[in-house]
């Protein structure tokens, strides 16, 4: 056995076994600031969520799923303040985007030639 | 604390402003567009709501807009400066052609947004609270009251006309 | 040394949660095309937990599979029906 704390902390140094990027020194855990916007994000998220399913018109959900939309690209922009963060945000929104485009065109009979 | 949220509140306004002015000029409430963002504008016209704030609101859900680019914008300053902005910015545009739209609304709203947000963290504001200003920003127009939303924006376009 | 703060482990409960309402939803949903919204749902609530874990080119890979496989289940829906 390599670290007697594992012995000491028991189940804390057990999660800290399995906590995820933050424990290499490659990129910066967010800082406080980003952490409070990181939560307003999610509970944004979870307010459109909820708007959605309440609403009863399909095609009026889809405003709501944009909104929805904008709150996870944020939360993966600020997870990760590295380059690739804006790759994977930039990726997320615009194939979000990209769907629920194709969702009301094909509601609204396909796209007229 | 307060301090933070009265902060959070500037970059609220600030990316409001900015995202329904570019949005305006391209003129994104004006008929035509895809066939998506008409059937959303039809269907906000039925609960009450305004017929050209209904396409406005379509259009941004069909493509992404000004309020796009500066969400991505912001990304990009928070994650790597300036030229983060500017990557943001070309994957705004590409992403304005995968979605069949001809117009440059997101790419000049994702250029000029990284600059406001490189001058708000000159002044003190930090880059994360411009991505949740612009969150909270386009929940006020898309996540609130629909009717309420386009008529706000009709009166807008209206003023614009 | 890798410990999680309380504000990140919220988020994390959080994202779950969306993640689970989005697939009830999508297995009670009546209409086609709120289903397929539901499906959009569940992936933009996995998208925080994969970033979370460090996996930033699994997610955008990801974010590109899932939308393209909403897009073949939509060529199966009959044009304005439903």
């Amino acid at each position: 056995m390599e670290d007697s704390e594992m012995s000491i902390d028991g189940t804390e140094d057990l999660l800290g076994l399995i906590s995820g990027p933050f424990s290499s020194s490659y990129i910066s855990p967010p800082s406080e600031s980003a952490e409070l916007a990181a939560l307003m994000c999610g509970l944004i998220a979870l307010y459109a969520v909820i708007r959605i399913i309440l609403e009863q018109d399909v095609m009026r959900k889809l405003p709501f799923l944009n909104v929805f939309s904008f709150a996870v690209s944020g939360i993966m922009a600020l997870l990760i303040p590295h380059p690739l963060g804006i790759i994977a945000a930039a990726t997320y929104f615009i194939g979000s985007t990209f769907e629920s485009n194709a969702i009301a065109s094909t509601w609204a009979g396909g796209v007229e030639e | 604390m307060i301090s933070s949220f009265l902060q959070i509140a500037f970059a609220a306004i600030c990316c409001w402003v900015l995202f329904i002015t570019i949005d305006m000029i391209w003129a994104l409430p004006r008929e035509g567009g895809v066939v998506g963002a008409k059937a959303i504008a039809a269907a906000v016209e039925k609960t009450g709501g305004d017929l050209r704030g209904g396409t406005m609101m379509g259009n941004i859900v069909s493509s992404p807009d000004a309020s796009a680019g500066t969400l991505l914008a912001a990304c990009g300053v928070y994650c790597f400066g300036i030229p983060g902005g500017l990557i943001a910015t070309v994957l705004v545009y590409i992403g304005n052609r995968i979605c069949y739209d001809p117009g440059y609304a997101g790419t000049t709203g994702c250029f000029l947004a990284t600059f406001m947000v490189y001058l708000g963290t000159q002044i003190g504001i930090p880059a994360e609270f411009f991505i949740i200003g612009m969150v909270i920003a386009i929940l006020t127009i898309q996540g609130i009251s629909h009717r309420h939303s386009s008529r706000l924006l009709g009166a807008i376009w209206r003023i614009r006309r | 040394m890798g410990r999680r703060g309380g504000g990140m482990n919220t988020l994390l409960l959080i994202f779950c949660a969306i993640a689970l309402i989005g697939g009830l939803y999508a297995g009670f949903a009546r209409d086609p095309y709120a289903k397929l919204i539901a499906i959009g749902i569940i992936a933009g609530g996995v998208m925080p937990l994969i970033i979370a874990r460090g996996y930033v080119d699994v997610a955008a890979a990801l974010a590109l599979i899932i939308p393209l496989s909403t897009i073949f289940v939509l060529q199966l829906c009959k044009k304005g029906a439903a």
